[in-house]
């Protein structure tokens, strides 16, 4: 069973086309995660989702509603938990209060002490909100999200400003929230927080979809190029080098091409105050002939490191990031990552 | 996800909803005692002040009445018109901005209901401070009650009604949180000083003339006339009910184009405050 359903989504403001044919769907206990940089259309896709924004084209159905009908208003939001970027409680309130005041909103809320339990804060259940620590601020405004037991839940950057331990406490929380089937649609822009939690990623950028899969395919992770790094021998040109000089253009700039046909197949290679990096996806053949090289010249490689992209290499890559002088990896993506 | 048609919302548990709400409403005034006393107590001891220093000098602009006589009914107003607009105001902007109104407006309490409660809130609290200033005003300076009961409950009425929609449309003229104290007090304090609340003013006066044009003398003048005992003085001011009905009506009018659920200035989203507007 589909929970959301977004095709073709398009929102305007003004002549900026915030959200422009986003498309996805989400099925019933699925965590699924949106991943993009500030302003890339994440929190506006799901405000309309949420309902409570309206949009300019596209079908959009959500728990079987249709949210800009102000007709499944009440029922739509019946079913879903929000949890925003920011606490947003009275701070004169207890917790208990405050609990017990938006369970009352919902037709078949959860217990009160049941969420308590769930989010660790029964020793604070009497003690005023602005009185609790930011972790555990946090942690009331998860319980808020799930006191009125949604079938769907939207997390808005969980965890922006928490530090490393913090965050993993989050983690756990929202996955034992997740355990009981409960649907969520999380934004973040951190990399290892979608790795962390969710069952499949979609990376959004200028209002596009320009990625979609599970965290350990994304963007070709799992097939797609190795990178490869070791320092120049002394000596050495990059030229000399078995495979790079079937694929580094004839030029020393620093951005390698995979223009080549040799051996190593798609290939780049670019080397920069005597490091060496090389991109393919034959590693094993590249291997093969570099460490064979290096023996039969009698240098070594040194600082050889081979690994997969990782989720961060990915994004940057699809968001459209470029680096800066001096840096060896130039990555792009269609598009410019403007903002 | 059950597909259960939800059984139509009834009148009655449509108020048990705003009832609920206005206990939760009321449950956060009096758990902040420090905001409730000086929300509470600022008329109340302007009243005291001005009572105790000017108690029984008599007022010729007013036909030789005690000034006291004018003061109990002036902060009457004043009580209704710093509840509903100060407050309302700066409460409803600090609530915007902290996400509070976002929260509530993605919860199924619907919007109508919320809103409702504030409302009724400020009223409550309005009323709160009326019974005492009747108090005070009876028990410790001896002011007659008013002759026109009916008179004075309409103008407070009509005054805070107008006051409210006046406070819910400031609310949405004012970027942030930050500068929703100094602006609402600083609109509210000129006026209610051209609007005659610390000393009676002539009417026709050049400063009467310039002060109808804003809602606040008319209010002072609406609570005053039922407590005015002059022979031919019917208690009524319609003029100044009628001109803040006039407001109340334009203010909610702007108050519901301009309205927005979400901050202003916080939060992600490509959108700028021009077109974070969200109507309904």
């Amino acid at each position: 069973m589909t929970a959301v359903m977004v095709d073709g989504l398009i929102k305007r403001y003004g002549g900026l086309r915030a959200v422009d044919g986003v498309s996805f769907e989400v099925d019933d206990g699925e965590v699924f995660a949106l991943l993009g940089p500030n302003g890339a259309g994440k929190t506006t896709t799901v405000e309309i989702l949420e309902g409570f924004r309206g949009r300019d084209g596209g079908q959009v159905r959500v728990l079987g509603m249709d949210p800009a009908d102000p007709a499944n208003g009440q029922r739509l939001r019946e079913g879903m938990g929000v949890v925003l970027q920011e606490l947003a409680v009275e701070p004169f309130l207890t917790v208990r209060q405050a609990l017990r005041r938006n369970a009352g909103y919902y037709p078949r809320p959860r217990p009160v002490d049941e969420v308590l339990a769930l989010v660790g804060l029964e020793a604070k259940a009497d003690s005023r909100i602005k009185n609790l620590s930011g972790g555990q601020q946090r942690r009331l405004d998860l319980g808020l999200g799930i006191i009125g037991n949604p079938s769907l839940l939207f997390l808005d950057e969980p965890t922006t400003g928490f530090d490393p331990t913090a965050r993993r406490g989050a983690w756990d929380l929202v996955r034992a929230l997740t355990g009981g089937g409960t649907t969520v649609i999380l934004t973040t822009h951190y990399m290892d927080e979608a790795e962390a939690l969710a069952d499949r990623v979609a990376v959004i950028n200028s209002g596009r979809i320009v990625a979609e899969g599970t965290p350990q395919s994304l963007g070709g992770r799992d097939v797609g190029e190795t990178r490869i790094r070791f320092g120049l021998p002394p000596g050495r040109q990059v030229s000399d080098l078995p495979v790079a000089a079937s694929s580094v253009t004839a030029s020393s700039g620093r951005t390698g091409t995979s223009g080549g046909t040799g051996a190593s197949g798609g290939t780049g290679a670019s080397g920069s105050g005597g490091q060496v990096e090389i991109r393919s996806d034959r590693p094993v053949e590249v291997l093969a002939a570099l460490t064979t090289w290096a023996l039969r010249e009698g240098v070594d490689l040194a600082g050889l490191t081979v690994e997969r992209l990782t989720l961060e290499d990915v994004y940057l890559r699809l968001t459209g990031y470029r680096s800066g002088p001096g840096e060896l990896a130039a990555v792009s993506a269609e598009g410019d990552s403007t903002r | 996800m059950t597909a259960v048609v939800e059984p139509r919302r009834s009148a009655a548990s449509y108020g048990r909803m705003i009832a609920r709400q206005l206990y939760f409403e009321q449950l956060n005034f009096w758990l902040n005692p420090l905001a409730a006393v000086f929300t509470l107590g600022f008329s109340v001891v302007f009243l005291v002040l001005l009572g105790s220093s000017a108690g029984n000098s008599t007022s010729s602009t007013l036909g030789g009445v005690r000034v006291i006589q004018y003061y109990v009914p002036g902060f009457l107003a004043y009580g209704v018109m710093s509840t509903c607009f100060n407050s309302l105001a700066t409460s409803l902007v600090v609530r915007r901005e902290m996400g509070l109104l976002k929260r509530l407006r993605l919860s199924p309490l619907p919007t109508s209901a919320m809103l409702a409660a504030i409302c009724a809130n400020a009223l409550v609290i309005s009323f709160i401070q009326i019974v005492v200033l009747l108090l005070i005003g009876r028990l410790g300076y001896g002011v007659h009650m008013p002759h026109n009961v009916g008179a004075l409950v309409v103008a407070l009425a009509v005054g805070a009604a107008a006051f409210t929609a006046i406070g819910m449309a400031m609310s949405t003229l004012i970027p942030n949180q930050e500068a929703a104290g100094p602006v609402v007090s600083i609109v509210f304090f000129v006026l209610l000083f051209l609007s005659g609340l610390w000393y009676p003013i002539k009417p026709h006066s050049g400063l009467a003339q310039i002060s109808s044009y804003f809602p606040i003398r008319h209010m002072i003048v609406a609570v005053f006339a039922p407590f005015d005992s002059r022979p031919g003085v019917s208690g009524w001011a319609w003029g100044d009910v009628g001109a803040l009905a006039i407001w109340g009506v334009v203010a909610a009018v702007v108050a519901a184009r301009r309205w927005s659920w979400a901050p202003r200035r916080t939060g992600g989203g490509p959108s700028r405050p021009a077109t974070r507007r969200w109507r309904g």
